[in-house]
């Protein structure tokens, strides 16, 4: 137990900073992702997402700044044998056939052949393309290669796995797929790096999020701390009238009026059954009462201006 | 062991590669033809000039004539082979990194356990080793003919393959080097036009020999060091051409040579720089390649 806890964390980066010429990428990010976590990595497109992947996975050189990969920098070879990784642009060989490049990968992270031969099948299961290994990648389809990425990603059993934008290519049944076999990864104690600008996706799977925006981190933290404590209650009324909306006043702040719906923000779901009262008390029907987290969606919008900028 | 293990498995794949992509079958088909070709050629042209020396008459005169024409017929068919592998060395090297780099299929490949050297070497070991081949069975195959039709002995066969070869990883070193940084059309516009500076600069170096003019003597010995492919395959054609041939130009000095080839052996000097020049330039494409951020 004594070395569990003195074991480095699976990510550490410390006041990243990448600049290309006179541009910069990325200012000063640090965030540490522990071992077995899900973790999300959020920003609208051209934020520095791909880019700290890319300095995490040892394609690029950050320009200032440390990262580490179980405490190791990813230009050593010992830190990347524990990653898989799915590139954003993910594109293999296409002369090959998707068995043959996973042969290929097996290989360069020092897999044998038994194991090869035992894991290549069962991670194209894993994928959903069971069956499907002896066919040229030039004929997948580009949901097919996303799929076989992510087989290569996590063929050599890493403790580590980075994904950048992994259902970018996938309709919905496929995204849930890649839902599913995230979890299972987690299950298994492997470490998940989620790259992703879909909010629902990460929301869905992650334990654990960290926003940026044009190269800043601007907020990280668990789901339910990165809403903060506040709640909302959503009220469904026969009518809305000023009356009501002083009423509610007093148990919250009104946010948003539509139609006969209501939506107040509240310190705490508790006081939920008391508005109730006051409400029925006071000869108004009630359709419904619904308390509501804000969504991941309204905490991003939030805090990233300009959305796809 | 542990270090050339990811560098056979590059080079194992570059292989497979090169035959998948069907290189290695249009290679031998054109290889095969082109052989036949020159077979052909040489069967009818030399039989010609046989007939024709026979009416003439016998005597001393005779035999050097037809050792000339089976000379020149083997170093132009020689020159020929050396240039269709010289084009598939700048080919296989200006594109070695580059399209890869392009189409992204590296990204994935390079956050292996792979260095960026043993990337790079397992890719040079196997172009190398694909153009040994060519150039070993094509000059083969073209002495072998020669021998067959008019018993000609090269002087030194397997110096002159030696030499070839190494004509070879110049160029593809050369275009490796290109290949860290540029785009591979960019590369390759750069790598064909140096080629043909190092051809048009060994023209210049042959004629300044004949009309003993040190200007251009010394331009071609620059371009030379600058890309020595021509230079090398000048050295590989010395021995190319029979003993008794070359103690007869060398009897007449160097107006009785022919173009494309030399008449003399290639000076150690030149030789080492040819066979620092791969491993320099594989040095600075390492250095260079290591560093780029993909």
């Amino acid at each position: 137990m004594a070395d569990r806890a003195e074991a480095p964390p699976a990510i550490e980066v410390r006041s990243l900073r990448k600049t290309y010429g006179r541009s910069v990428a990325l200012h000063d990010v640090s965030l540490t992702v522990e071992p077995g976590e899900i973790f999300g990595f959020l920003g609208p497109n051209g934020a520095g997402k791909t880019t700290t992947v890319k300095i995490l996975v040892g394609l690029a050189r950050q320009t200032g700044g440390q990262a580490q990969i179980f405490g190791r920098a990813p230009s050593h070879l010992a830190a990347r044998r524990r990653i898989g990784y799915l590139p954003e642009h993910f594109r293999f060989q296409e002369w090959a056939t998707g068995y043959e490049m996973l042969d290929f990968h097996g290989r360069l992270a020092g897999m044998d052949a038994a194991e090869r031969r035992e894991r290549i099948p069962q991670v194209l299961e894993q994928v959903g393309l069971a069956g499907r290994g002896g066919e040229a990648i030039r004929r997948y389809s580009k949901g097919m290669t996303q799929r076989i990425g992510l087989a290569q990603a996590i063929l050599h059993r890493p403790d580590l796995v980075l994904l950048d934008e992994p259902t970018s290519a996938l309709d919905p049944v496929g995204r849930r797929e890649v839902r599913l076999l995230v979890r299972a990864l987690a299950d298994d104690g492997v470490t998940v790096f989620l790259n992703s600008h879909l909010l629902t996706e990460v929301e869905a799977v992650c334990d654990r999020v960290a926003i940026v925006d044009r190269g800043r981190l601007v907020r990280a933290g668990r789901l339910s701390d990165l809403a903060g404590a506040a709640v909302q209650l959503r009220l469904l009324m026969d009518r809305v009238d000023r009356e009501l909306l002083a009423k509610l006043a007093q148990h919250g702040e009104v946010a948003e009026v539509e139609g006969t719906a209501v939506t107040l923000t509240v310190d705490s779901v508790d006081v939920a059954p008391t508005v109730a009262e006051t409400l029925i008390g006071s000869g108004y029907r009630l359709y419904g009462l619904v308390p509501v987290q804000p969504s991941l969606e309204d905490v991003f919008v939030g805090l990233v201006e300009g959305g796809d900028g | 062991m542990n270090n050339v293990r990811p560098v056979l498995t590059v080079a194992r794949w570059t292989l497979i590669e090169a035959i998948r992509r069907r290189m290695v079958f249009v290679a031998v088909l054109l290889s095969a033809a082109f052989v036949a070709l020159f077979a052909a050629g040489f069967v009818l042209l030399y039989g010609m000039a046989e007939r024709e020396m026979a009416g003439v008459s016998s005597g001393v005169g005779t035999g050097t004539g037809l050792l000339a024409i089976a000379v020149v017929l083997t170093v132009l068919g020689l020159y020929a082979v050396q240039f269709m592998a010289a084009l598939l060395a700048l080919f296989l090297g200006v594109g070695s990194l580059s399209s890869d780099v392009d189409s992204g299929t590296l990204h994935a490949v390079l956050a292996r356990p792979l260095g960026r050297g043993q990337y790079l070497f397992g890719r040079f070991a196997a172009f190398a080793a694909l153009l040994a081949a060519y150039c070993a069975v094509m000059v083969g195959a073209l002495l072998l003919v020669a021998r067959l039709v008019a018993g000609y002995q090269a002087l030194s066969p397997v110096r002159a393959v030696a030499l070839v070869v190494l004509e070879m990883l110049v160029l593809l070193a050369i275009g490796m080097l290109g290949s860290t940084r540029l785009p591979t059309l960019a590369n390759g516009v750069l790598m064909f036009s140096l080629f043909g500076v190092a051809w048009l600069a060994g023209i210049v170096g042959f004629i300044g020999g004949l009309a003993r003019n040190e200007t251009m003597i010394n331009l071609g010995i620059g371009v030379s060091l600058l890309f020595p492919s021509d230079a090398v395959w000048r050295g590989a054609s010395f021995y190319v051409q029979p003993a008794s041939f070359l103690a007869f130009t060398g009897n007449a000095g160097a107006d009785a040579s022919i173009p494309f080839a030399a008449a003399t052996p290639m000076t150690g000097a030149m030789l080492g720089w040819a066979i620092a020049y791969p491993v320099a330039c594989l040095a600075v494409a390492l250095l260079a390649f290591g560093r780029r951020d993909l």
